[in-house]
């Protein structure tokens, strides 16, 4: 009954990038053998359905073009639409080309794993190729933005970020536009080098039945730092897969995210850091509010290896549910092979204080205005860090409209 | 102003109020005292309009409104104020944030424009000198920290903002030491007109020193059984409640 794999992977067109071999081939591979999509059987999917991705008519966007510059005074733009793509006047320190250019060679992944990764590697359109180089600080907030509109469609992106050793820099990756029974792949690789700090904040808030899978590998080399905020609003359907090797020593990685889900909307959050060498920290913070019949997922898993002695891993997740037909369901899995380690996790799923919003109701203040000032302070302390202006700006309008 | 008719209100089945009449004037103080468990904040919640209680029968009218058809926040915007027993902590939200927000909601529904900021922050300088409520608490968040004193400061700062028609203390002496009882005391009186209206719910006679009631009723088995002028609290603190059960 569960949709076919492989029907589903021949309708998205063969990808335009040119990925080494032995990754093609694992993709190809890993199709055929698994052949249709996971079920709730299947552990990475306990909680999200994927019929309706299965059942999806879909045709490839169209081919996207070399990249042309365009000018924007806060940021640098790198903007992805049906029609082409687009970056930014020249920056000292910051190479963009498209992935479409890129040799086999070029690519840095070693391996993939999941239909959804898999899917990428055979079928993506296209990307970009960023690289910082070494000893740079990017004056300006890199934006990539994704904004297609229509019915049917398929985007499905691949991006390399290349962060050379001693170099700093800030992005914000933004999902918007409108699908009508639409799907998204992008997946996005950060190579972060030596001593490399990196900061992102993402946006997702797309329209329409758009079913959006994204996917961030990070691959942190020593004393280099990544901090990560996912924020993602009102969409139909999100699967966010972020997946951390922090591979050097004294690595750093920080993830939060704010995930607001109303009517029958499904936001599935999975994180997975994976410590593999001592004296690192991650630290998780992820805050989610449904309502409506929304679903959510916090799925978050800390490997830490046998040699990986001194880390700090914290992980928190804290819900709440606005009705009683939302629900949200929270995994923390901890996997420790080192024994030197502080770890620890917290996950609390709840309704409103009602004294608050009693308290803040007899001042006067409507229920639904009440709501939505202990729902923002609820997000608050995530929201607080996010960097970019853009996107608070953004959260603050979704959040007063 | 104030009309409650034969009020009955029950908490989880329980009835709390039995039958109980209360007729507030503008201009005027009313204090109702009483020992614990007989009431007390249950009338001062059914008036706020708090969900967790039941009216089962009565009338209570407000500047000749139906109350109890009212929300909760109807009922401020009309002009109720309960200053809280327990002032509840809000984490993330700014006093003054909140306090905008409330005022601007209340002059909306009185067909007022709002304020700008600079005419708010000015009303806030005012207000909180009033009950000498230290400034950097207004860009605290909503009571989070607070002391006891300072939270019930609070709660008569913002009925200095609000300025409602009907101000009911719900026990505000409790936790206070005397500085702060006189201050919070001083407040109230300063913002006594001929056209609001206080009620002052306690069990000691202390806070009635300070403000001073024009009736004083006592609550028993939730029904008022005696009402008098002031001097009644000093009896009542004389020879106890047992004498008015008896």
């Amino acid at each position: 009954m569960m949709g076919n794999l492989i029907a589903f992977r021949e309708q998205l067109g063969d990808t335009r990038l040119a990925m080494p071999e032995p990754l093609s081939r694992e993709a190809k591979d890993g199709i055929e053998r698994l052949a249709s999509f996971p079920t709730t059987r299947d552990e990475a999917w306990k909680y999200t359905r994927l019929a309706r991705v299965a059942a999806l008519q879909l045709s490839p966007l169209a081919h996207y073009q070399q990249p042309e510059p365009s000018e924007c005074s806060e940021t640098i733009d790198v903007i992805f639409e049906p029609h082409g793509w687009f970056c930014a006047a020249p920056v000292e320190g910051l190479i963009i080309e498209s992935a479409g250019n890129l040799a086999p060679e070029d690519w840095q992944a070693c391996t993939t794993c999941g239909h959804v990764q898999y899917l990428n590697t055979l079928a993506a359109q296209g990307g970009a190729c960023l690289t910082i180089k070494a000893g740079y600080e990017i004056p300006k907030p890199i934006r990539i933005i994704h904004r297609a509109k229509g019915e049917n469609f398929a985007m499905v992106l691949h991006h390399q970020i290349n962060v050379e050793p001693h170099s700093k820099v800030q992005f914000e990756l933004l999902y918007e536009g409108q699908g009508q029974e639409a799907y998204a792949n992008i997946l996005v690789d950060f190579f972060i080098a030596e001593s490399a700090h990196v900061h992102v904040d993402k946006w997702q808030n797309t329209q329409g039945t758009h079913y959006g899978f994204y996917n961030e590998r990070i691959y942190q080399e020593r004393h280099s730092t990544f901090c990560l905020h996912t924020l993602t609003v009102n969409t139909h359907f999100t699967r966010n897969d972020v997946e951390v090797f922090s591979q050097g020593e004294a690595a750093h990685t920080k993830l939060y995210g704010v995930f607001l889900g109303g009517e029958n909307h499904l936001i599935d959050n999975h994180t997975f850091v994976h410590h593999m060498a001592p004296n690192g920290s991650s630290d998780e913070n992820y805050r989610g509010v449904m309502k409506g019949k929304a679903a959510g997922v916090f799925n978050g898993k800390v490997k830490v290896y046998q040699h990986a002695q001194k880390i700090n891993a914290f992980q928190s997740n804290r819900n709440l549910l606005l009705s009683s037909a939302a629900s949200i369901n929270a995994k923390p899995e901890l996997e420790i092979y080192a024994d030197d380690v502080k770890c620890s996790h917290g996950s609390t799923t709840g309704q409103l204080d009602a004294l608050a919003l009693f308290y803040l109701q007899a001042r006067g203040i409507s229920k639904e205005k009440a709501t939505e000032m202990l729902v923002g302070a609820f997000c608050a302390e995530v929201v607080e860090s996010v960097q970019s202006k853009h996107i608070q700006r953004a959260f603050a309008a979704y959040f007063s409209s | 102003m104030l009309e409650i008719k034969s009020l009955c209100a029950s908490i989880n089945g329980t009835e709390i109020l039995k039958g109980l009449n209360l007729s507030i004037k503008a201009g005027e103080v009313h204090a109702i005292m009483g020992p614990n468990g007989t009431g007390k904040s249950t009338l001062a919640s059914v008036l706020a309009g708090k969900e967790d209680y039941e009216v089962t029968s009565g009338e209570i009218s407000f500047d000749g409104k139906n109350l109890l058809e009212l929300s909760v926040e109807d009922r401020a915007r009309e002009g109720v104020f309960l200053a809280f027993q327990y002032p509840v902590e809000i984490p993330g939200v700014s006093n003054v944030n909140f306090l905008k927000t409330a005022m601007n909601e209340i002059r909306e529904h009185r067909g007022l424009p709002a304020l700008s900021a600079k005419e708010f922050l000015t009303l806030v300088k005012e207000k909180s000198a009033l009950v000498e409520l230290d400034a950097s608490l207004a860009s605290r968040a909503v009571n989070e920290g607070f002391s006891g004193g300072e939270k019930k400061r609070n709660e008569i700062f913002q009925m200095a903002m609000l300025e409602p028609k009907l101000a009911i203390l719900d026990e505000t002496d409790s936790g206070l030491d005397i500085d702060a009882l006189r201050t919070v005391a001083q407040g109230v009186n300063t913002l006594k007109t001929g056209q609001n209206a206080t009620l002052v719910i306690t069990h000691y006679q202390r806070l009635l020193e300070y403000i001073v009631p024009d009736f004083v009723h006592v609550l028993f088995d939730g029904r008022i059984v005696k009402t008098g002028g002031k001097e009644l609290a000093l009896e009542l603190e004389d020879k106890g409640y047992d004498w008015v059960k008896a």
